[in-house]
């Protein structure tokens, strides 16, 4: 216990990350099931408005900020040393100081729930001057200012150790462009954290300035603006939206060509793809602005519009990387082609919404949210899924049944999409998002029911995950060094690795140095 | 706005479909065999470059649809032959007819806006506390209602009936509740409503 708690080893605070990331996608769950247990009817009386507004809060907060994006930089922060030949991250103290800040961050959110009033209820987004008056006056929604502005600065400091460790702990033989896909959108992510993160670290001081120091930013009363809210937080919260999908992309990548038994396709175009997105992700912000008619709306749906071409070239390329392959299906492949099969509805959607005349008709309605789940949970949770099941053996030394592992994926593919296909034509009905009650109009009724029977089956998928991860550590099968016939480095030492990760490395003389390497 | 729509749906299904197909035509085709190698090739840069030029020139041609309707449905008319101010407050409407007289209602008694059949009407909008979004689903838009700002759009009704409308942007606790119905009237029936400050409902 004292050993975890004081280590500085990566990947122990890798496994930490994703431990405490995985507890908050199950508290995150809970509160989604709540959700849609208020929803299943209408006019339904199982949760008050106070308690679901602060539920969706909770839930969207959880699964942002404490599960999406931190998985992606712990599972980094496991990987990336690994992949790249490196017995540590450059800056070992650092990390340890950024992943504390981290999990205390999402104690101090939480903890809003056991104060007068309760927690935040002002949705992930916490508009201003809605969260300045009224129901956003409580503790619950300071406790969120200061929780976030903990994560926001420890995702900073793990950005930039991270990419330090990249550009400089790389090992011999180990040349930028022989990185593991992975590796590049770690760096890719990293430019985004430090370009987006200033953003959101200002806003929330801002907000708490304007609560506790009359401030009056937002005010406009006092002459502030309220529409400067939403553009400092979609200056962080669209490029947020690609450090929370480009990790996730090279886990498909590495993935899809592991168990394709092929080369990856085009790595060039994936690495330039990777860093178009992210440069375009800077600019597209104000199309989660639309409908404020405050911003340039055919810039903003152009630039939205060229995001696709680099995302479709994504998905050309693990299509490529198949292509004349040798395709094995064990659970982490699943999750693989489950997860293209989900991201490409998002994909398509999104580039719906990227046109304004639309975005006025489906903003801020249920439509949206059949959106960015596709995005966010067909999309990075499968790839979360994914990852779990292809790397536990390297963590944990044992191995995931693929018997429960297929059952999982089935009952979570299934579940998934009979949950959220209904919600876009929720709505196209007129149903807003955020509401915790609507009326029995059209076929809302019949939708949400529909919704709410897919979550219980996308639940039990979770649960079988569960039993696998419970059973497998109890029987203690001891895993092999290389399960998957991997071909990145993370493969070429033992499961689980020693303390300083390789006891001899392999020559470094391509991008795939295990299936070069005679064994 | 509903040929736009048309538009994309129709890309969106070539597009969704075509993709699709690859997919699963890869692992059907190429799943493991036991005499089949898998092919070593690392890329193919003229394909390559065809599949970034092809969804290029995809969102090119979105984009320009989006223009065209876009500036149209963004433009205001300078002489409106109707202008009402609609307040958003938490949680309800005020609608604020020509002759200065006033609806204004409750979460519970939700108001109605009268809207003449056919007619440009101008939607002059603000709001007195948060930020709201005033949204018609039935006309496919919707607009927020920003403190200390004005917005201004132009709305011309094709069919009459009663729509439910509501706000969009989450307001706080009665954010569900903060509701108003459209009645699209004829042109008298709203002009007798507009005389009679509100005495006669059509």
């Amino acid at each position: 216990m004292i050993e975890w708690m004081t280590t500085t080893d990566h990947k122990k605070i890798g496994i930490m990350y994703i431990v405490t990331t995985m507890t908050f996608f199950f508290i995150g769950g809970c509160l989604a099931m709540l959700i849609r247990a208020q929803l299943a009817r209408p006019d339904n009386d199982f949760l008050s408005a106070h308690a679901y507004n602060q539920v969706f809060t909770l839930h969207g907060t959880a699964m942002i900020f404490f599960v999406i994006a931190p998985f992606g930089l712990g599972l980094a922060n496991f990987l990336v040393p690994l992949q790249i030949g490196a017995p540590d991250v450059a800056f070992p103290r650092l990390n340890a100081t950024a992943f504390w800040m981290f999990a205390i961050a999402g104690i101090v959110v939480f903890s809003g729930l056991a104060g007068y009033g309760g927690a935040a209820a002002t949705g992930w987004t916490a508009y201003a001057p809605l969260s300045e008056i009224a129901e956003g006056t409580g503790a619950g929604q300071d406790l969120w200012l200061i929780g976030l502005l903990l994560a926001s600065v420890s995702t900073i400091l793990t950005a930039i150790n991270l990419m330090v460790t990249i550009f400089l702990f790389r090992a011999p033989g180990m040349t930028m462009w022989r990185l593991p896909i992975f590796v590049w959108e770690i760096v890719a992510t990293g430019v985004l954290i430090l370009m987006a993160f200033p953003s959101l670290t200002a806003v929330l001081a801002l907000l708490l300035i304007d609560r506790h120091l009359g401030g009056h930013f937002f005010d406009p009363a006092y002459g502030g603006n309220a529409v400067l809210y939403q553009h400092l937080f979609w200056f962080f919260g669209h490029p947020e939206v690609y450090v929370m999908i480009l990790p996730y992309f090279g886990i498909i990548t590495e993935i899809v060509a592991t168990f394709s038994h092929k080369p990856v396709f085009g790595y060039v175009g994936l690495v330039i793809a990777a860093f178009a997105i992210a440069g375009l992700s800077i600019g597209v912000w104000a199309h989660h602005m639309f409908t404020t008619g405050a911003v340039s709306n055919p810039f903003f749906s152009a630039v939205s519009f060229l995001i696709a071409v680099p995302t479709g070239v994504k998905f050309l390329n693990w299509i490529g990387t198949m292509w004349k392959g040798s395709i094995t299906f064990p659970t982490p492949m699943l999750f693989a082609v489950g997860f293209m099969l989900n991201f490409l509805i998002g994909g398509i959607t999104g580039v719906m919404i990227a046109s304004p005349p639309i975005d006025y008709g489906v903003h801020d309605s249920y439509f949206i949210v059949n959106h960015f789940h596709y995005t966010l949970a067909g999309g990075s949770m499968f790839a979360l899924f994914a990852a779990l099941y292809f790397w536990f053996p390297k963590m944990f030394g044992t191995q995931l049944s693929d018997r429960l592992g297929a059952w999982c994926f089935a009952l979570m593919f299934v579940g998934f999409n009979v949950t959220f296909m209904p919600m876009a034509f929720m709505g196209l009905e007129g149903m807003a998002r955020r509401v915790y009650t609507y009326p029995n109009i059209a076929h809302l009724g019949l939708l949400n029911a529909i919704a709410t029977g897919g979550s219980i089956v996308l639940a039990l998928g979770v649960i079988v995950f569960v039993v696998d991860v419970v059973t497998a550590i109890a029987r203690r099968i001891p895993a092999p060094a290389n399960p998957w016939h991997g071909y990145s480095l993370e493969w070429a030492t033992s499961s689980p690795p020693p303390e300083f990760n390789f006891d001899a490395l392999p020559p470094i003389r391509s991008r795939r140095p295990v299936w070069e390497t005679p064994s | 706005m509903r040929e736009d729509w048309y538009v994309f749906l129709v890309a969106a299904a070539c597009v969704g479909l075509y993709v699709y197909g690859c997919i699963f035509w890869c692992i059907i085709a190429y799943r493991r065999r036991a005499n089949r190698e898998p092919a070593t090739f690392a890329g193919n840069s003229r394909l390559e470059i065809f599949y970034v030029a092809l969804p290029l020139l995809i969102v090119i041609g979105l984009f320009g649809v989006t223009l065209a309707k876009e500036l149209p449905v963004d433009g205001v008319v300078p002489k409106p032959a109707n202008r009402i101010a609609v307040d958003a407050f938490r949680w309800s409407w005020a609608f604020t007819y020509p002759g200065g007289f006033t609806t204004r209602g409750t979460p519970y008694d939700p108001p109605t806006l009268y809207l003449p059949l056919r007619r440009v009407t101008e939607i002059d909008l603000t709001s007195s506390d948060v930020t709201h979004s005033f949204w018609i689903p039935a006309f496919l838009f919707k607009r927020d209602a920003i403190p200390g700002m004005r917005n201004v759009f132009d709305l011309t009704p094709i069919r009459t009936g009663a729509f439910l409308s509501r706000c969009a942007q989450f307001c706080g606790i009665d954010h569900a509740l903060m509701t108003f119905t459209t009645r699209v009237v004829p042109d008298a029936a709203y002009d007798r409503y507009v005389a009679s400050r509100g005495a006669v409902t059509p």
